[in-house]
């Protein structure tokens, strides 16, 4: 209203109502240049005239609706329910969404060769609302794969069964549900079944599977989602103390387990975690010969150090993995590494009694020097004040 | 360590000079004093790696490697040079062709005490020293054990897996403690003890030119004056 009576001021032989239809063709054009400009969102172009899923699971819900696609067969059954479920469901995401190219009954033929090639025809249209997590994948070890020509790659609905897949982060938080991450390495035993087995014998996986306990790292915490990386790089290597540092310096976690979260400072102390440490920040594609974390505790079969079979607090069991590196190694060996202890009167005395002797001996040593230096100074300076014939 | 008396009567003005460094023990300071050296820039970088200047020293892999290779040639050199000085030492002292004029004696402890007095205005005069005064024993005997310390532990990290065959594992660590913080305390000895007093307090080249002047004989190793030339050393260094 101010703008119009401004309006009407300036122009004083216009009407109120004139100027008003003026203004408000000027905004319409500006809003029309601005949304041509301004390129559209890839977000899905809703069309009212689209059929409804109940439309659609009329039919999609009999059996029998499997079909030939070279030698595999595709099942079009969907299970209302399951779909019911769905997160898309739930976000009223409609069928016709992502089979673009379905308006009606009869539908167009199927022109893929096989299962898998038809999937690779559907799964692009997960960018029209997953553009984020669609870009990354472009970036992963998977994508590279496909890339190589190994179809068997993950693709996106490899992970997520677009029909049952329920939400997986909080509504709130956005977070990762804990139940969402309790099923995540099934999810990936689905092709990494070999290391599926030896996670489920490890000190996580055990928790995970058998105690529901969401604490403990599943795939994803030490691989990443979507834009996985390849973890067989000399970088990914060097940066493993800082990744298992992530839970294993946080309190919060390491203290109801009564787990030290002093591992990363004593490694980096240490021969080994120095020259790591080193190479993580300067020069991270360099290989490096000495051991991060997994080199002794395992990768996938992490097992806890005190197991009286495979933990190396064992100094057999460690001695085992020492002599991969330092082959003439001896029983002895083992315990010139401090196994991320502190010294002290209990572990490793000896360090406790070389660090404590020169807690005394230093300032014993600088203050002797000191106080001869400076008091030899002092009667110079008295000598020649006074004047004596000086030495 | 040699006692023997010269008088060296080539040099100009005719100034009457005594040996105190014979001419291999003035290369042995030279070795122990470059490798010396040489070891502590080295390993500094590696026991300060968490600062940033020891990373811009040990930019690339190469470089780390290069800085521990020389670090090693150091301290072979070094531990040759020690080998030497003791099999030396032991030689002529076995033979009674040097007297034993290092090794600490009560008489240190009586000079040691005389220098506190004196220090605190009790005494008026400063002790009159032999060969060696406390003052030169202690550095001596400070970096003698000092680099044996860092000798054996160095050799310990530097070898873990064929010492841990006779030794337990924890002396690894121990040494890899013992090594940098003595290597620590030796550089901080000699910066402030040595140099003031080599220095400072005076300047005293004996052990690169290897010769006292009579009148430093007086002045500082008066009772080796008069050992050597039969005359007493003038009370100089007594106050008026």
């Amino acid at each position: 209203m101010r703008l119009g009576k401004q309006i009407q001021s300036a122009h004083s032989g216009i009407s109120l109502r004139a100027s008003l239809t003026l203004l408000l063709g000027l905004l319409f054009f500006a809003y029309a240049v601005v949304s041509f400009v301004t390129p559209v969102q890839a977000a899905p172009v809703f069309q009212a005239d689209k059929p409804a899923n109940d439309f659609c699971l009329a039919c999609h819900q009999e059996d029998g609706l499997d079909f030939k696609l070279g030698k595999d067969t595709i099942a079009a059954t969907i299970n209302p329910t399951q779909f019911g479920n769905s997160v898309h469901s739930d976000q009223s995401i409609m069928c016709v969404d992502c089979h673009t190219d379905i308006s009606d009954y009869p539908h167009p033929k199927v022109k893929s060769k096989n299962a898998r090639a038809f999937s690779f025809t559907l799964f692009v249209v997960c960018k029209q609302c997953h553009e984020d997590q669609f870009l990354k994948v472009q970036d992963s070890v998977h994508q590279r794969a496909i890339d190589g020509g190994n179809t068997n790659a993950a693709i996106c609905t490899d992970c997520h069964n677009p029909h049952t897949q329920g939400r997986l982060t909080g509504k709130t938080s956005g977070e990762l549900t804990p139940s969402a991450r309790i099923h995540i390495p099934e999810t990936c035993s689905k092709c990494h079944s070999g290391i599926y087995d030896a996670y489920k014998t490890s000190v996580h996986g055990n928790a995970l599977t058998q105690e529901n306990n969401t604490d403990v790292p599943t795939c994803i915490d030490c691989h990443g989602v979507h834009n996985i990386q390849k973890p067989t790089t000399v970088s990914f290597r060097n940066s493993t103390p800082f990744l298992c540092a992530k839970c294993h310096t946080d309190p919060a976690i390491m203290d109801k387990y009564g787990i030290t979260t002093n591992v990363l400072n004593s490694y980096v102390a240490d021969f080994h975690g120095t020259t790591v440490k080193l190479f993580e920040e300067e020069f991270p594609g360099q290989p490096t010969n000495k051991p991060v974390c997994t080199d002794c505790h395992g990768v996938h079969n992490i097992s806890k150090v005190d197991n009286p079979k495979t933990g190396i607090a064992l100094r057999e069991n460690l001695l085992v993995k020492c002599q991969r590196c330092h082959p003439d190694a001896t029983i002895d060996f083992p315990s010139a590494w401090m196994s991320h202890y502190e010294p002290s009167p209990e572990h490793y005395p000896i360090v406790y009694a070389v660090n404590l002797f020169y807690k005394f001996f230093i300032p014993a040593v600088l203050g002797g020097m000191i106080f001869f230096v400076l008091t030899d100074i002092f009667r110079r300076i008295v000598n020649r004040i006074k004047g004596v014939k000086h030495v | 360590m040699s006692g023997k008396k010269s008088i060296n009567s080539a040099i100009a003005h005719q100034e009457r000079t005594f040996t105190r460094f014979m001419l291999g023990q003035r290369w042995e300071h030279a070795i122990l004093l470059l490798s010396s050296f040489v070891l502590l820039i080295t390993g500094l970088p590696q026991k300060y790696r968490d600062m940033s200047w020891s990373q811009d020293l040990l930019s690339t892999p190469e470089r780390l490697e290069l800085i521990r290779q020389i670090h090693h040639i150091a301290a072979i050199v070094l531990a040759m040079e020690a080998i030497y000085h003791l099999g030396r030492a032991i030689y002529l002292m076995a033979r009674r062709k040097m007297r034993a004029d290092m090794f600490p004696n009560l008489q240190d402890i009586y000079d040691a005490w005389h220098m506190l007095q004196y220090l605190f205005f009790l005494r008026r005069d400063k002790p009159v020293y032999g060969r060696y005064n406390f003052e030169q024993k202690v550095t001596y005997w400070f970096l003698f054990f000092g680099f044996a310390l860092m000798g054996i532990s160095g050799f310990i990290i530097w070898f873990p897996v064929q010492f841990t065959q006779f030794l337990p594992g924890g002396v690894v660590p121990a040494s890899k403690m013992a090594h940098s913080t003595e290597a620590v305390v030796a550089a901080i000895f000699i910066v402030i003890w040595h140099f003031y007093h080599v220095h400072i307090e005076r300047l005293n080249l004996s052990i690169f030119t290897g010769r006292l002047s009579e009148d430093e004989m007086k002045k500082f190793h008066g009772r080796e004056y008069e050992r050597v030339t039969g005359q007493p050393a003038a009370k100089l260094d007594e106050e008026k």
